[in-house]
């Protein structure tokens, strides 16, 4: 008998869907425009996440040591910045490699050379690169240098601050976020209304049969499943087509991110690694259709 | 096999339907129900079937007290008792024997079950070779039939017809009758409601009448008298 119902209840749901073509298709056009547009915001804030993670990984802070700055005073210091908790890492440049990276970086210029071969020795000092965990916290980590007794042996220090880009970045980012989050509100409402709509014009052409349906006996779930799974129709397909397009897409442009940002950043990767997202998307698309379904049902279906 | 006591129905708007109605028919009776428009038979066939609830009293079909039922009791209930109306509510896109397969099919039977009862049927009110016609294609005595045959696919125990021959000539008006005295004979209870002075005094069954919402009169064997 279950199994009986479920084949009727199926064969309704698909001749509501048919009867409504034109409303059926409005109804799921709308649902791959908001899933399109939230998408759009997905990809948006993995791109910014992406790209601030970028910059943040290209700021450092160096600090040039004297060459009278014994190995163990610049030990002392490394021992002391360490005990920073906003100190990521400490890379030390030796002396004998800050004269090579110099040379190599400026082999093609004579003059240079010349003039540093007329030097007797290494004039360079050791070198101490400082990363931390978030750009502001340099300027914390770096005035903890500035004591007398530093102040003998570092001869200076520097620190590209990329932080006001960072922060443009964000802003920009949050904004155009802002935006596309306020466009996929406004496609839920319409969505919302459409839904309602198709159910409810749905309901009002059958309600001949529906009426009789009550009048020989039919469930209230007999009558009421096949515009509840004429919800799960629409969420499917909508979804479906919604990934689809996503894709496809991104098949397209992920070769221009990629070049933008770097190659190991590519938006196809990350939303196969996160598809996760895409069930959330089915259930909460489910969750509306289903919500402006029952609203109709239970304006326009009172037994 | 229906039984109400003291049964009064007032709409939201204060219109009386029903007054203290108190009334018993017993299993396999034959009854009609006459009474001008607007005396309460239509309000009472809505009882019957859980269509309206009443607003003071009990109500029992065959035993079962369907005063207060349970809003998922009602597709139990409206498939205990058939209902025939005046205006068919047959559903134009179907064929006859659709029609009638429709009734069996929003209770979950198996299409075996449906291949077997609906030609039985068709064969009790001889409507067999209009199996695949479309209602529009029907005349308003074979509609009615088809009715007939779509309120006894659960087999009821009780058929409430209301006003069914109210748009039918003498001659289908007497082939309706015919096939409800033999579904009668068979033992099911048929309260008919009816204007047809013609066919109540030739049933020479019993007869209640109703005005303005209360039975004025309940003859065992009686005529039509208003």
């Amino acid at each position: 008998m279950i199994f009986y119902s479920t084949v009727r209840i199926i064969k309704f749901a698909v001749q509501n869907i048919w009867r409504n073509l034109g409303l059926s298709f409005m109804t799921v056009t709308i649902l791959i425009v908001t899933l399109l547009s939230f998408n759009v915001f997905i990809a948006m804030s993995a791109m910014t996440r992406h790209a601030v993670e970028t910059v943040k990984d290209k700021i450092d802070a160096s600090v040039y040591f004297a060459p009278a700055a014994a190995d163990a005073q610049v030990q002392e210091v490394q021992e002391f910045l360490r005990t920073f908790p906003e100190v990521k890492e400490l890379t030390l440049k030796t002396r004998d490699e800050a004269l090579a990276q110099f040379r190599e970086k400026h082999k093609n210029n004579p003059d240079v050379m010349a003039s540093l071969d007329e030097l007797e020795g290494n004039p360079f000092g050791p070198t101490l690169v400082i990363t931390t965990h978030e750009p502001g916290q340099y300027e914390t980590v770096l005035k903890a240098l500035t004591t007398p007794d530093l102040q003998k042996i570092i001869e200076g220090k520097t620190f590209d601050n990329n932080e006001g880009f960072i922060q443009r970045l964000q802003l920009i980012t949050r904004r155009v976020e802002q935006f596309v989050l306020g466009i996929t509100a406004l496609f839920l409402l319409i969505a919302f209304l459409i839904i309602f709509n198709t159910i409810r014009v749905a309901i009002y052409t059958q309600r001949e049969e529906i009426s009789i349906k009550k009048l020989v006996g039919a469930t209230n779930w007999f009558i009421r499943a096949p515009f509840l799974l004429d919800g799960v129709a629409y969420t499917l397909v909508s979804v479906g087509v919604a990934v689809a397009l996503v894709f496809g897409i991104l098949g397209f442009v992920d070769e221009y991110i990629q070049a933008v940002f770097t190659a190991s950043f590519s938006l196809i990767a990350y939303f196969r690694a996160n598809s996760l997202i895409f069930v959330y998307e089915i259930a909460a698309v489910l969750f509306l259709t289903w919500l402006s379904s029952a609203l109709a049902m239970r304006k326009y279906l009172r037994a | 096999m229906i039984t109400l006591k003291g049964v009064s129905k007032v709409y939201p708007d204060g219109t009386v339907g029903l007054k203290n109605i108190h009334l018993r028919i017993e299993p396999g009776e034959f009854a009609s129900m006459v009474g001008k428009s607007g005396s309460g038979k239509t309000t009472l066939a809505k009882l019957l079937i859980a269509e309206e609830h009443p607003s003071h009293g009990v109500i029992e079909v065959g035993g079962w007290d369907i005063t207060r039922i349970r809003q998922r009791d009602v597709p139990l209930l409206r498939r205990q008792i058939g209902v025939i109306f005046q205006d068919f509510k047959l559903l134009s896109s179907r064929t006859v024997f659709e029609n009638i397969a429709f009734a069996l099919q929003v209770a979950g039977a198996p299409p075996a079950h449906i291949r077997t009862v609906v030609p039985q049927l068709l064969e009790i009110v001889n409507l067999k070779e209009k199996a695949h016609k479309y209602p529009v294609q029907l005349s308003g005595g074979e509609a009615q039939r088809v009715v007939i045959a779509r309120a006894l696919v659960h087999r009821p125990k009780v058929i409430v017809a209301d006003e069914p021959t109210g748009n039918l000539d003498a001659i289908n008006t007497e082939e309706i009758m015919d096939i409800l005295r033999r579904i009668n004979k068979f033992g099911t209870t048929i309260l008919l409601i009816t204007h047809n002075r013609e066919i109540v005094n030739r049933l020479g069954k019993r007869v209640i009448v109703l005005e303005d919402g209360e039975v004025v009169s309940d003859v065992k064997h009686g005529k039509y008298r208003l």
